[in-house]
């Protein structure tokens, strides 16, 4: 005779058993869903950030003459403000000229313009000159303002260490060149390279410091692959100016 | 008192081997056929092998059923282990000799040849398995010397394949494998038996998804789904009886197919 309440019972305990793992499973997926959507979350989060910060590196530090913003972007580099401190001193006012923005313009690779600051006329007021930079008509690039100085150019390396982007590096490795600091706009151009190899100018960096360094026929050998895996105009331009023997 | 719905669909599913419940299936036709055919050639041993279940004693039944019509026929479906009784039992049953002395090999094909037949009696041996590897070579000897023709039945299991084995593997004139049955065929199979015995509205309950179900719980086995299956009329007899509203007569319950399932240990429960 069939006992039917116990089979009833053991029935029960299949189903739920049978039931489990497709139970397990949904929480599971649940929970790689939630961790997947957090870690996309957090991630942009930090990718923000950096973006945030890197935009903030010259706006921060800025001096007054920061021009207005608009949308249309374009950095117009001016010289930093805090040796002209120095000057105020002995000259009770100074004007920095304000040179109309370059279309063109690359940013970190423009130098102070040291004597400049030194003709400047004595009348004018630093807070006066912003006005003259800004641009007026909706035409005219947006300008920003930057503040080069050695504290910033090691907190930028500080937060390269820290985020490895790519961005970072290249404008660390441009300073360097620009200042002539060759090793480590070698170095730095060279880190940006095994970050992110399709960023051209970083290249072309990497190859203007091991001509500076003096090791032309590595540059010239480094230049000729660059050239076959990236067809690069630039790097062309730059491999006839060295075998030319222009290049400077 | 049986006047239930469900218990002559129950007492149809016993597990017992009898040619007359044999329930045409195209692939078991099928298998049949070939099966009579191969036992028409002039063949010395014919073996018929598969899983547990997969219906060779009903075959080998259902053969013997047929064929003693028309010639002599001897079906072994206990196995007799002893070389001598066997021998004996042989000689008496097929060529109506019983020696007092020793059989031996030598004095069985002496009889054999001594009585001939127009056509060679067939012996039908099920649970082949069971035979000594030692009587196994005298039933060789015996079908090589055309003395007697042998249809034999084996398991096939995973660990061991029955053709490799040594008896078999130059032996065999002609081997049938039969296999489980799919969802189609099965329901088939059911709906068949059911209806040979007028069990109507019972078979009418068998739907595809119950079928897909008891095939998913018996692998197309056989004699699984006869055990499950009397299994869960005794389940349905007992709530007719107990629970009457609880059934519902357009199709079975999963719940109950899984029950009885359970108790018929296909599943855990």
């Amino acid at each position: 005779m069939v006992d039917i309440r116990n089979l009833e019972r053991r029935w029960l305990k299949y189903k739920i058993k049978s039931y489990a793992p497709y139970v397990g499973a949904v929480i599971a997926v649940f929970f790689v869903f939630l961790s997947i959507a957090y870690y996309s979350v957090d991630t942009q989060e930090s990718e923000s950030t950096v973006e945030k910060e890197q935009l903030n590196i010259p706006v921060k530090e800025s001096s007054s003459t920061t021009a207005p913003q608009s949308d249309e972007s374009s950095a117009v580099l001016e010289p930093s403000m805090d040796f002209v401190q120095s000057f105020q001193t002995s000259t009770p006012s100074t004007q920095i000229p304000t040179a109309p923005a370059p279309q063109n313009t690359k940013p970190l690779q423009q130098s102070i313009p040291l004597p400049k600051v030194l003709n400047v006329p004595q009348s004018a007021s630093i807070k006066a000159s912003p006005p003259a930079v800004s641009p007026t008509s909706a035409d005219k690039p947006f300008s920003l303002n930057r503040n080069e100085s050695k504290p910033d150019i090691e907190s930028v390396e500080r937060r390269f260490k820290e985020t490895s982007n790519a961005n970072l590096g290249l404008f660390i490795a441009r300073y360097h060149y620009d200042h002539g600091n060759y090793s480590e706009a070698y170095n730095f151009s060279l880190k940006t390279n095994s970050l992110n190899s399709n960023i051209d100018e970083s290249w072309i960096i990497f190859i203007k410091s091991l001509v500076k360094l003096g090791r032309v026929e590595q540059a010239k050998k480094t230049l000729h692959l660059y050239i076959s895996e990236s067809n690069s105009e630039s790097a062309r331009s730059l491999l006839d100016s060295i075998e030319r023997g222009t290049f400077k | 008192m049986e006047s239930s719905l469900f218990s002559k669909p129950r007492d149809l599913f016993l597990d017992v081997v009898n040619p007359r419940d044999y329930v045409q299936i195209d692939s078991v036709s099928h298998m049949y056929q070939s099966l009579k055919n191969s036992v028409q050639k002039p063949l010395k041993m014919i073996l018929l092998f598969g899983k547990p279940g997969t219906g060779k004693s009903m075959l080998l039944h259902k053969l013997h059923h047929d064929l003693s019509k028309h010639q002599k026929v001897l079906m072994f479906d206990i196995p007799i282990v002893d070389e001598d009784d066997f021998l004996r039992v042989l000689a008496q049953r097929i060529f109506g000799h019983a020696p007092r002395e020793v059989m031996t090999l030598t004095r069985f094909l002496e009889i054999a040849e001594a009585v001939s037949y127009a056509d060679v009696p067939i012996v039908l041996l099920d649970e082949a398995q069971l035979y000594s590897s030692s009587l196994m070579e005298k039933i060789r000897l015996i079908s090589d010397a055309r003395a007697i023709k042998f249809v034999i039945t084996l398991h096939k299991t995973d660990k061991e394949d029955v053709i490799a084995k040594e008896h078999f593997q130059t032996r065999i004139w002609e081997s049938i494998e039969l296999q489980n049955a799919s969802a189609d065929e099965l329901k088939v199979y059911v709906q068949k038996k059911l209806l040979k015995a007028n069990c109507f509205d019972v078979a009418n309950m068998f739907n595809d998804k119950n079928m897909k179900l008891i095939t998913s719980l018996t692998k197309g086995n056989y004699r699984d789904t006869n055990k499950l299956l009397f299994s869960l009329f005794s389940l349905y007899y007992w709530y007719e009886e107990n629970h009457p509203t609880l059934i519902k007569y357009n199709a079975l319950k999963s719940k109950w197919i899984e029950m009885a399932a359970i108790h018929t240990g296909l599943i855990r429960g």
